[in-house]
Protein backbone atom coordinates (compact mmCIF):
# COMPACT_ATOMS: atom_id res chain seq x y z
CA UNK A 1 0.00 0.00 0.00
CA UNK A 2 1.71 3.61 -1.06
CA UNK A 3 2.16 5.39 2.01
CA UNK A 4 0.04 8.74 1.93
CA UNK A 5 1.13 12.82 3.14
CA UNK A 6 -0.37 15.47 4.54
CA UNK A 7 1.39 18.40 3.87
CA UNK A 8 0.42 21.65 4.64
CA UNK A 9 1.49 25.43 3.93
CA UNK A 10 0.49 26.95 7.54
CA UNK A 11 3.86 28.57 8.15
CA UNK A 12 3.48 30.09 4.63
CA UNK A 13 -0.09 31.42 5.66
CA UNK A 14 0.84 32.86 9.14
CA UNK A 15 4.01 35.05 6.97
CA UNK A 16 1.51 36.36 4.76
CA UNK A 17 -1.12 37.59 6.99
CA UNK A 18 1.13 40.07 9.02
CA UNK A 19 3.27 37.46 10.37
CA UNK A 20 0.55 35.83 12.79
CA UNK A 21 2.58 34.20 15.77
CA UNK A 22 1.59 30.68 16.43
CA UNK A 23 0.09 31.57 19.77
CA UNK A 24 -2.18 33.91 17.95
CA UNK A 25 -3.12 31.03 15.62
CA UNK A 26 -3.56 28.60 18.24
CA UNK A 27 -5.94 30.71 20.32
CA UNK A 28 -7.61 31.51 17.09
CA UNK A 29 -8.26 27.67 16.78
CA UNK A 30 -8.47 26.69 19.71
CA UNK A 31 -5.70 24.88 20.11
CA UNK A 32 -2.50 24.78 21.79
CA UNK A 33 0.66 26.55 20.46
CA UNK A 34 2.24 23.42 20.69
CA UNK A 35 -0.40 21.87 18.26
CA UNK A 36 0.65 24.09 16.00
CA UNK A 37 4.46 23.83 15.75
CA UNK A 38 3.75 19.78 15.25
CA UNK A 39 1.13 20.47 12.35
CA UNK A 40 4.12 23.10 11.12
CA UNK A 41 7.19 20.42 11.56
CA UNK A 42 4.69 17.79 9.81
CA UNK A 43 4.63 15.54 12.63
CA UNK A 44 0.88 15.86 13.42
CA UNK A 45 -2.21 15.15 11.14
CA UNK A 46 -5.27 17.61 12.56
CA UNK A 47 -8.68 16.55 12.92
CA UNK A 48 -11.07 17.71 10.26
CA UNK A 49 -12.56 20.06 12.40
CA UNK A 50 -9.39 21.52 13.39
CA UNK A 51 -8.43 21.54 10.00
CA UNK A 52 -11.78 23.91 8.62
CA UNK A 53 -10.82 26.13 11.98
CA UNK A 54 -7.46 26.41 10.67
CA UNK A 55 -8.38 27.82 7.15
CA UNK A 56 -10.91 29.83 8.23
CA UNK A 57 -8.33 31.49 10.23
CA UNK A 58 -6.52 32.49 6.60
CA UNK A 59 -10.19 32.91 5.26
CA UNK A 60 -8.64 30.47 2.06
CA UNK A 61 -10.52 27.02 1.78
CA UNK A 62 -9.01 23.86 3.67
CA UNK A 63 -7.05 22.45 0.13
CA UNK A 64 -4.83 25.86 0.12
CA UNK A 65 -3.82 24.77 3.59
CA UNK A 66 -3.71 21.09 3.38
CA UNK A 67 -2.49 19.09 0.35
CA UNK A 68 -2.65 15.18 0.37
CA UNK A 69 -0.18 13.49 -1.58
CA UNK A 70 -0.11 9.50 -2.31
CA UNK B 1 6.88 21.95 26.04
CA UNK B 2 2.79 21.23 26.55
CA UNK B 3 0.97 21.47 30.01
CA UNK B 4 0.09 17.76 29.93
CA UNK B 5 3.52 16.86 29.24
CA UNK B 6 4.59 19.13 31.81
CA UNK B 7 2.01 17.35 34.24
CA UNK B 8 3.13 13.53 33.10
CA UNK B 9 6.50 14.67 34.40
CA UNK B 10 5.23 15.87 37.48
CA UNK B 11 3.60 12.79 37.91
CA UNK B 12 6.15 10.87 37.07
CA UNK B 13 8.41 11.97 39.87
CA UNK B 14 5.80 11.65 42.51
CA UNK B 15 5.04 7.82 41.68
CA UNK B 16 9.09 7.69 41.73
CA UNK B 17 9.24 9.09 44.60
CA UNK B 18 6.17 7.62 46.37
CA UNK B 19 7.50 4.57 45.32
CA UNK B 20 11.08 4.71 46.71
CA UNK B 21 10.00 6.16 49.61
CA UNK B 22 8.03 3.45 50.81
CA UNK B 23 10.59 1.29 49.72
CA UNK B 24 13.08 2.50 51.83
CA UNK B 25 10.15 2.31 54.61
CA UNK B 26 9.61 -1.11 54.12
CA UNK B 27 13.66 -1.69 54.06
CA UNK B 28 14.08 -0.10 56.93
CA UNK B 29 11.42 -0.75 59.21
CA UNK B 30 10.79 -4.27 58.78
CA UNK B 31 8.63 -7.24 57.42
CA UNK B 32 5.09 -8.32 57.22
CA UNK B 33 5.04 -9.13 60.93
CA UNK B 34 6.23 -5.94 62.03
CA UNK B 35 3.79 -3.87 60.11
CA UNK B 36 1.24 -6.19 61.94
CA UNK B 37 2.80 -5.35 65.70
CA UNK B 38 4.00 -2.11 65.31
CA UNK B 39 0.52 0.93 64.80
CA UNK B 40 3.28 3.54 64.50
CA UNK B 41 4.19 2.09 61.25
CA UNK B 42 1.01 1.55 59.95
CA UNK B 43 1.01 5.06 60.74
CA UNK B 44 3.47 6.05 58.50
CA UNK B 45 2.57 4.48 55.53
CA UNK B 46 -0.84 5.73 55.73
CA UNK B 47 0.54 9.46 56.34
CA UNK B 48 3.08 9.03 53.01
CA UNK B 49 0.16 7.49 51.26
CA UNK B 50 -2.93 10.24 51.82
CA UNK B 51 0.45 12.51 51.72
CA UNK B 52 1.45 11.40 48.41
CA UNK B 53 -2.19 10.97 47.07
CA UNK B 54 -2.82 14.90 48.30
CA UNK B 55 0.43 15.75 46.87
CA UNK B 56 -0.23 14.43 43.36
CA UNK B 57 -3.65 15.88 43.12
CA UNK B 58 -2.40 19.62 43.85
CA UNK B 59 0.46 19.04 41.34
CA UNK B 60 -2.31 18.08 39.02
CA UNK B 61 -4.75 20.63 39.62
CA UNK B 62 -1.80 23.08 39.35
CA UNK B 63 -0.02 22.15 36.25
CA UNK B 64 -3.67 21.81 34.27
CA UNK B 65 -5.83 24.70 35.03
CA UNK B 66 -7.68 25.32 32.50
CA UNK B 67 -9.64 23.25 29.74
CA UNK B 68 -8.22 24.90 27.30
CA UNK B 69 -4.95 24.15 27.76
CA UNK B 70 -5.56 20.41 26.60
CA UNK B 71 -5.80 20.43 22.65
CA UNK B 72 -7.27 16.84 20.31
CA UNK B 73 -3.55 16.08 20.31
CA UNK B 74 -3.35 16.25 23.70
CA UNK B 75 -6.34 13.93 24.24
CA UNK B 76 -4.95 11.59 21.64
CA UNK B 77 -2.31 11.14 23.61
CA UNK B 78 -4.18 10.86 26.99
CA UNK B 79 -6.17 8.18 24.98
CA UNK B 80 -3.00 6.17 24.12
CA UNK B 81 -1.85 6.53 27.61
CA UNK B 82 -5.18 5.52 29.01
CA UNK B 83 -5.15 1.97 27.80
CA UNK B 84 -0.84 1.77 28.38
CA UNK B 85 -2.27 2.65 32.51
CA UNK B 86 -5.54 -0.16 31.81
CA UNK B 87 -2.94 -3.19 31.17
CA UNK B 88 -0.57 -1.99 33.36
CA UNK B 89 -3.22 -2.16 36.34
CA UNK B 90 -4.60 -5.74 34.93
CA UNK B 91 -0.75 -7.12 34.62
CA UNK B 92 -0.05 -5.90 38.57
CA UNK B 93 -2.90 -7.46 39.88
CA UNK B 94 -2.85 -10.54 37.89
CA UNK B 95 0.55 -10.39 39.02
CA UNK B 96 -0.56 -10.09 42.62
CA UNK B 97 -3.44 -12.40 42.79
CA UNK B 98 -0.90 -15.63 41.47
CA UNK B 99 1.87 -14.67 43.47
CA UNK B 100 -0.48 -14.27 46.77
CA UNK B 101 -2.31 -17.34 46.22
CA UNK B 102 1.14 -19.68 45.74
CA UNK B 103 2.61 -18.12 48.58
CA UNK B 104 -0.01 -18.54 51.43
CA UNK B 105 -2.50 -21.41 49.78
CA UNK B 106 -1.85 -23.63 52.68
CA UNK B 107 -2.23 -21.14 55.09
CA UNK B 108 -5.52 -19.97 53.63
CA UNK B 109 -5.42 -16.47 54.49
CA UNK B 110 -3.43 -13.51 53.28
CA UNK B 111 -1.97 -10.92 56.05
CA UNK B 112 -3.33 -7.79 56.05
CA UNK B 113 -0.43 -5.59 54.94
CA UNK B 114 -0.87 -7.36 51.39
CA UNK B 115 -4.40 -5.11 51.34
CA UNK B 116 -2.17 -1.88 51.60
CA UNK B 117 0.62 -2.95 49.36
CA UNK B 118 -2.14 -3.85 46.99
CA UNK B 119 -3.89 -0.55 46.74
CA UNK B 120 -0.59 1.39 47.17
CA UNK B 121 0.83 -0.56 44.22
CA UNK B 122 -2.13 -0.21 42.09
CA UNK B 123 -1.47 3.54 42.79
CA UNK B 124 1.88 3.30 42.08
CA UNK B 125 1.22 2.17 38.37
CA UNK B 126 -1.74 4.06 38.03
CA UNK B 127 0.65 7.44 38.49
CA UNK B 128 3.62 6.00 36.48
CA UNK B 129 1.89 4.56 33.84
CA UNK B 130 -0.22 7.13 32.79
CA UNK B 131 2.50 9.66 32.91
CA UNK B 132 5.42 7.32 31.30
CA UNK B 133 2.09 6.78 28.29
CA UNK B 134 2.03 9.98 27.74
CA UNK B 135 5.84 11.08 27.83
CA UNK B 136 6.46 8.27 25.27
CA UNK B 137 3.02 9.16 23.46
CA UNK B 138 4.99 12.76 22.89
CA UNK B 139 7.92 11.52 22.16
CA UNK B 140 6.54 9.10 19.40
CA UNK B 141 4.23 11.91 17.91
CA UNK B 142 7.60 13.93 17.65
CA UNK B 143 9.38 11.19 15.83
CA UNK B 144 7.14 9.07 13.85
CA UNK B 145 5.27 11.56 11.69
Amino acid sequence: MPSARINNRIRRLRFDHDEMTQEELASRVGCTRQTIIALEQGKYVPSIELAFKIARAFAVTLEEVFQYEE
Amino acid sequence: MAPMQKRAWWGLAIGIVFAVALLLLFIIKGDVTTFNEDPGYRITVAILWVGTLVAYLVVMKLTLRKSEQVDERDRLILDRATSVQLWALIVTLVAWTLALTEVYWDTGCIPVIFLYLIFISIQIIYVIAQSLGIIIGYWRMNIDA
